[in-house]
């Protein structure tokens, strides 16, 4: 059990992360964020720090409201745990407290035939509504993510977040599947981008056959689209 | 009376998107100058509005042909008759048949106050695709070649499926890449060193015609492709694995580069057959040029520096000098081409990530004029380039991407108020009209400016003029309206209109000055002020752009401060006033008004920025902000000065370029000692992680990505701290204050106070 905690907290992991920038390429470059601390940014935002002091009319600095200098040495050392409360950051919801969605692997180690053979099978349906020459590039993909994960080239983190894609892909869940393939693309286009697009359109033509296929189902109930009105407004245009 | 102002501000940003220098009008001509900074607002057209849907059905307009003002709630209506007069000329309109049902009950969102500003989608036309055109130096290094592939073909996924791709590659040769789903490449050569006309490019590349269908797509089927893309431009949807494979084997340019040689890169005419290419095919559709280049260009038309690695490119020092030799030729090459994309609607980007200058000054108005974003970094291979890039992608709160294409922005106003300018990321359309001021302030001379690229944080500044006559005063209680309308292609393909009807109270300058200056907006007029002085900095010599700006802050205090006449000591400014000064003091020792200790690129750089963003992030570049973490309470905003540099303290500075924590010597010193790692001192730790967590934040929200720049106490990197804050301490004055606390900095710049001395001494002096 704490094996799969573990697991599900690495899966995770590869979500929500900050890695440091490149600083042999850049001087200063900022660390970098993860798809899914980036696409997430927009919900919780915090106080923004954008507050100024204004200087006294003089423009002589005021005397710094120092209760500090005097009682601190240089070296000794800081006040401890107990005596003061902890300095919270201005905003209220730190991202490290951000709580990620729930992921339902339970695998201990995705296996390379779990990944691929939905996959495959997939792509068998797309066949006879697709253009062969798009299944055969997307098959020839298939093939190099194949060849890659057999030799060991694919992080623990990328097999994790394929079998999920998979499984979104077989739940029919699209867009899920799509943004973890744009989560993958984002975070570990290194490893993933040979590949990758495969999956992709995999994705996309598995879209269109079966949202055709819903439309002859559900011979198309006449849909009037209603007017998308401001409230208030009835009568006006 | 100050708290009620302030809350009025930041309500009509949200709203509307505006802030107003002055937010009661003085009511005439003479009094309007006599205030010195001028009315003018800053306006952000798209600002987000998540509470405001879009209405689908198309703006009612003034029917009088000069006016063509749109309904709004300033409009008196008369519901009986079914007619409404127009706020800006009076015109008395008939509404169309459509509105036979409203009366004061049943009233269309435009009337209702709450919708001074309002989004109508157009549903004419046919919708047009959005389109990405890649313009790839390929004079890269290895890894940084790899790594902008990588970026290139993971930005394939974050585009529209339904977006058009385009590729031209570029070295000594410039190639554009015809896209097919058949696996097999092609792609026309041109040589690098010929300027080719916009026709030439056309007929070499077979596109005799537009690829646009010349009918109109049948309406109510949107699911159909209902236009023809190029060989060039395809749907990424349908070309994404062979361009994936495409970009995988781009190979750095295989031309030889010998010792003591710079690669020869051909930017000029690369941008010039990408300008073409959409020209010939997609002309007033929205589409992006995204320029990536590692160097300068070296030959042909638009070179910056010769290929002789001996001869530097140009410097300030250079430019002075009038020692620049390709500056003002490739100035001209790359405005030209800026006009053009401007006029055909597309906006160009430009990404430059090397360690010396790319030439960024000569290319910076294909950017600037477009709309284009500038993003400046030292390789492909780094998290600033990596991240800002894919923050072009990103989705609001709809899931829309964060960017329209083609819009403009058409100014009205009521008669007593006429437009002088606009100082932004747009270009004039020349339209004249009554309400057109003869003065310029910023782009002037007309009441429309064309913005081709823009997302929700691009901002403009626009000046107007009050051009009522003294001796025929507005009416008691009478109000000054302005209509900012702004038509756009939505990134969802949509037309859209956005309209803004705002309206501001005229007051009687002699008799009610108290009422102008409590509804002045400081922060505001810094940043509208600021940008005049960047626009002219952009034309005029340095010190010029300073004094003009010292004799307006010595005027403004003149006018508003309290004093007796030549005693500097009872001089005040009211609160409405109070930072401003200050403002001006830290914008005069910017990088936007500042060349020295920056290239010519880098200037160029800042001031791109500086002239786009809003006004909460223009005013972090002119003072940046600083925040103290310590243990005595929660983190506070510190004065920028060196008094708030402190041995307990830990600091964090944005100056919106970088981020910057800096830690206080004895801060410094329990971290080399370990505390932060004994469980007994683990608010220590906390306190460590706090101005992180916060830098984080901004860090996940800016764009471009700054630098992020982690420093302690005697760090060389201090000096970014150190060389931001106002050195109220130096190596000159620190005896003489007799005291011990903050950090004195090793610099003969002026202080603040000195600086308001001398301003105080100059406001209070009858010779000014």
């Amino acid at each position: 059990v704490t094996r799969c905690a573990a697991d599900l907290a690495e899966v995770e992991m590869a979500e929500l992360y900050v890695k440091p920038g490149n600083k042999e390429r850049g001087w200063n470059d900022p660390p970098q964020f993860s798809y899914g601390l980036q696409t997430q940014a927009g919900g919780l935002k915090r106080t923004p720090l954008t507050k100024r002091v204004a200087a006294p009319q003089d423009g002589s600095p005021r005397v710094p409201t120092s209760q500090t200098s005097p009682g601190l040495p240089p070296m000794g050392p800081p006040p401890p745990s107990s005596k003061t409360s902890r300095p919270p950051p201005v905003g209220s919801c730190p991202t490290s407290s951000v709580e990620p969605t729930n992921f339902s692997v339970t695998e201990s180690e995705t296996l390379l035939e779990d990944v691929l053979k939905p996959l495959e099978e997939a792509l068998e349906d797309c066949r006879g509504h697709t253009k062969k020459q798009v299944c055969d590039d997307i098959s020839r993909r298939l093939t190099l993510l194949q060849e890659q994960w057999a030799v060991g080239k694919l992080s623990v983190p990328v097999k994790k977040r394929m079998a999920l894609l998979v499984q979104e892909l077989s739940r029919h869940q699209w867009d899920a599947a799509d943004d973890i393939h744009r989560s993958l693309m984002v975070d570990h286009v290194t490893e993933v981008s040979q590949w990758m697009v495969g999956v992709k359109r995999l994705i996309a033509e598995k879209r269109n056959l079966s949202s055709e296929e819903e439309a002859n189902e559900e011979k198309s109930t006449a849909t009037a689209e209603e007017d998308q009105m401001v409230p208030g407004v009835q009568e006006a245009p | 009376m100050m708290a009620t102002y302030l809350e009025f501000i930041q309500q009509n940003e949200e709203r509307d998107g505006v802030r107003f220098s002055w937010n009661v009008w003085p009511s005439s001509r003479l009094e309007a100058t006599r205030m010195v900074v001028p009315l003018a607002c800053l306006l952000t057209p798209l600002k987000e509005r998540p509470d405001l849907p879009p209405v689908q059905y198309e703006p009612v307009l003034c029917s009088r042909p000069t006016c063509k003002a749109i309904l709004n709630p300033l409009c008196q209506v008369d519901y009986r008759a079914k007619l409404w007069a127009c706020n800006f000329c009076f015109q008395r309109n008939q509404f169309p048949p459509a509105y036979t049902g409203i009366s004061e009950v049943n009233q269309p969102a435009e009337l209702m106050p709450q919708f001074s500003t309002i989004e109508y989608v157009i549903q004419r036309g046919p919708p047009s695709p959005l389109i990405f055109l890649y313009v790839v130096d390929t004079c890269l290094e290895e890894d940084d070649l790899q790594a902008l592939k990588e970026s290139l073909q993971m930005s394939l996924s974050l585009l529209p499926p339904d977006a058009l791709v385009g590729l031209i590659t570029f070295g000594r040769m410039v190639q554009v890449h015809e896209l097919s789903c058949e696996g097999i490449s092609k792609s026309y050569v041109f040589r690098g060193t010929k300027d080719l006309t916009a026709k030439q490019i056309q007929d070499m590349l077979g596109l005799a015609k537009p690829a646009m269908p010349m009918q109109q797509a049948r309406p109510g089927q949107p699911q159909e492709h209902p236009f023809i893309s190029s060989r060039f431009l395809q749907p990424i949807h349908k070309i994404d694995m062979n361009l994936t494979d495409l970009l995988g084997e781009l190979q750095r340019d295989p031309w030889p580069v010998t010792q003591g040689k710079r690669p020869l890169r051909s930017t000029g005419v690369a941008l010039s057959i990408a300008v073409g290419l959409l020209e010939g095919t997609f002309p007033n559709m929205g589409a992006r040029i995204m320029l990536f280049t590692g160097g300068p260009p070296t030959q042909g038309p638009g070179m910056v520096v010769g290929d002789e690695l001996k001869v530097p490119i140009r410097s300030w020092h250079d430019i002075e000098k009038d020692n620049a030799r390709f500056m003002k030729k490739a100035i001209k090459h790359y405005e030209m081409l800026a006009n053009r994309t401007a006029t055909n609607g597309h906006c160009i980007d430009i990404y430059a990530c090397a360690l010396d200058q790319t030439g960024l000054l000569e290319m910076k108005c294909c950017a600037n004029i477009t709309g284009g974003y500038m993003v400046m970094g030292d390789s492909f291979n780094t998290s600033l380039f990596k991240q800002t890039f894919q923050r072009i992608f990103s989705k609001d709160f709809n899931g829309d991407f964060r960017m329209a294409f083609g819009a403009t922005l058409e100014v009205k106003t009521s008669r007593e108020l006429k437009v002088a300018g606009a100082i932004g990321p747009c270009v004039s359309l020349n339209v004249k009209g009554p309400c057109v001021s003869e003065n310029e302030l910023g782009v002037g001379g007309t009441s429309h400016w064309k913005i081709c690229g823009l997302d929700p944080t691009s901002t403009l500044g626009i000046y107007f003029e009050v051009v009522n006559q003294h001796n025929a005063p507005v009416p008691q209680g009478g109000r000054g309206a302005i209509q900012f309308v702004t038509q756009y292609q939505h990134s969802s393909t949509q037309r859209r209109i956005r309209v803004t009807t705002i309206a501001r109270n005229w007051a009687d300058a002699q008799s009610q000055l108290r009422h102008i200056e409590a509804a002045f907006d400081q922060e505001a007029a810094a940043v509208l002020m600021a940008r005049l002085g960047v626009f002219r900095a952009e034309s005029e010599e340095g010190p010029d752009v300073l004094r003009w700006l010292d004799r307006q802050l010595i005027r403004l205090c003149q006018k508003f401060g309290q004093y007796n006449k030549e005693d500097p000591t009872s001089f005040r400014l009211s609160d409405s006033f109070s930072l401003y000064p200050q403002f001006m003091f830290h914008l005069r020792r910017s990088p936007f008004l500042q060349v020295f200790n920056n290239s010519p690129d880098e200037s160029s750089y800042y001031r791109h920025h500086f002239a786009r963003q809003d006004l909460t992030q223009s005013l972090i570049m002119i003072q940046p902000i600083l925040y103290s973490y310590s243990f005595h309470g929660p983190p506070e905003p510190v004065l920028l000065d060196s008094s708030s540099i402190l041995a307990d303290r830990i600091l964090l500075m944005d100056t919106f370029f970088q981020i910057v924590i800096y830690l206080g010597e004895t801060i410094a010193q329990w971290r080399k000692a370990g505390y932060q790692d004994m469980p007994e001192y683990e608010n220590f730790k906390h306190l460590l992680q706090a101005p992180l967590d916060d830098a984080q934040e901004i860090l996940q929200a800016r764009f471009p990505m700054p630098r992020y720049i982690n420093t302690e106490h005697g760090g060389s990197q201090a000096r970014f701290l150190l060389s931001k804050v106002n050195p109220s301490q130096t190596h000159n004055n620190l005896y003489a204050w007799g005291q011990e606390t903050g950090a004195p900095i090793l610099t003969d710049d002026v202080s603040l106070q000195v600086f308001m001395d001398h301003l105080k001494k100059l406001a209070v002096s009858s010779a000014c």
